[in-house]
């Protein structure tokens, strides 16, 4: 008992170590939204979009543009403590390691959601999306699609942090393994969108919904849980 | 592995509607049953190296994943030459195949790794959690590709075969087994020997 607080603690306090030095920086979350916005421009023009392609190509361009932008948060993950080898002075404390990969984990699903939620107006101003309430449950399919990829990524950017191909060997590692998570997020985030079809009575939950959450909930625990066992063997020197 | 091919050439009688490409069938399949017995090795293999750090986990770890990506490779490539003539395309997104695309990457992956790090425990160990990692991931594609394929599942689902047929896909399948072994022994033995020679020239320097 008093050994989950005491986990529990100082995953509390490496989070707040990690999100003070990002919110005094910024280096990681200002990049990645613009980066969103420039993937999203590239997108405009080699589509065409508007119209009828919110409904066919938007999730897609959505996703792959977070997808993208997520592998260099990810890259950053543990760039923070290889300097002056604060990660050797993490390890030689006496704390849980499972506790650091939380930390880092929590970490990056608040970075990843904090970009997704700046970057949806813009993805709404780009595809003439009608606002409306019919868009909440897409909060929901963000907040699991980024706990996917923080519990896969974070696990592989620590592996990948000492490699010589770090920038190559992220992605190669990250997307195959992620391929089922975002399958999920691009059918959520359309059958969600597709409320939003003129004509069409929106629901606040799509029936259709539930089995692709279901999914990325599953995959994001499942990896979580995997990640976190796994992880004691990645970092120990 | 003659008398499998002899079989499966000459043997096996044509089949009624397919004709002669049928006989792809009995390589098709064995080989993708040594694929996926090779990946379930590999989870062993890592799963053992992380328990006991005994190199020689990590060795039979790193020589299936090796054979499993050279036995998925054949798969896909005979699959297209069957499906050409059978569904009027080489290619279709469909379940089976796209798991097995997707599952492919994910070992090549797990080679890069193996491949590009620094030779030494820490590369061995990080082999090992993609190992693990790389087989938890394959329900998943499986299942995931399932939902969102829009072809249905194409792949013959109950195969009915007379007993000269029978007896031709049971020799491929053993014939497979045996290439199988034999592939994984060669290449273990090669890497047995380079890691001895490393050790004699550390020892000599």
């Amino acid at each position: 008992m008093n050994e989950t607080r005491s986990m529990w603690s100082h995953t509390r306090l490496l989070l707040r170590k990690d999100l003070l030095a990002e919110w005094r920086s910024k280096e990681r979350l200002s990049p990645m939204v613009f980066f969103v916005l420039l993937v999203l421009l590239v997108y405009n023009f080699a589509f065409e979009l508007g119209g009828a392609a919110l409904w066919e190509i938007g999730p897609g361009v959505l996703w792959s543009s977070f997808v993208f932008a997520s592998l260099f948060g990810l890259q950053r993950t543990f760039a923070a403590e290889s300097t002056n080898d604060c990660l050797d002075a993490l390890l030689v404390a006496p704390i849980d390691r499972g506790s650091l990969y939380l930390a880092k984990m929590v970490g990056n699903v608040l970075f990843l959601l904090g970009v997704q939620l700046l970057t949806l107006p813009l993805f709404g101003l780009f595809f003439n999306l009608n606002p409306g309430l019919y868009l909440l449950p897409l909060f929901i399919v963000f907040f699991l699609g980024a706990a996917s990829v923080a519990s896969v990524g974070t696990l592989f950017s620590a592996m990948t942090e000492h490699s010589r191909l770090r920038e190559f060997l992220l992605p190669l590692l990250v997307l195959p393994v992620l391929i089922p998570a975002l399958i999920s997020c691009v059918a959520a985030t359309s059958v969600v969108l597709a409320g939003g079809i003129p004509g069409r009575s929106a629901v606040l939950w799509p029936p259709d919904l539930t089995i692709h959450v279901g999914m990325l909930a599953l995959f994001a625990m499942v990896f979580t849980t995997l990640a976190w066992m796994l992880f004691d063997f990645v970092i120990e020197e | 592995m003659l008398a499998a091919i002899i079989a499966a050439m000459v043997y096996a009688p044509t089949e009624q509607q397919m004709g002669d490409v049928q006989r792809i069938f009995y390589f098709h399949v064995s080989s993708a049953l040594c694929a996926a017995m090779a990946y379930f090795l590999v989870f062993v293999g890592s799963v053992e190296y992380l328990r006991t750090r005994q190199d020689r986990w990590d060795r039979f770890a790193g020589v299936r994943a090796e054979v499993g990506v050279l036995f998925s490779a054949f798969v896909l490539f005979s699959g297209p030459l069957w499906a050409r003539p059978i569904w009027g395309v080489f290619w279709r997104w469909e379940p089976r195949l796209a798991t097995m695309l997707i599952t492919l990457t994910i070992y090549v992956a797990y080679l890069m790794v193996r491949n590009y790090g620094d030779p030494g425990e820490r590369t061995q160990r990080f082999a090992a959690v993609v190992g693990v990692v790389a087989f938890v991931s394959v329900p998943f594609v499986q299942y995931s590709i399932k939902l969102w394929s829009a072809d249905q599942q194409l792949h013959p689902q109950k195969v009915e075969l007379g007993p000269m047929m029978e007896q031709t896909k049971w020799l491929c399948y053993f014939a497979f087994a045996c290439l199988f072994t034999l592939l994984l022994r060669l290449r273990l033995n090669q890497e047995r020997q380079a890691a001895r020679l490393q050790a004699l020239s550390r020892s000599t320097t």
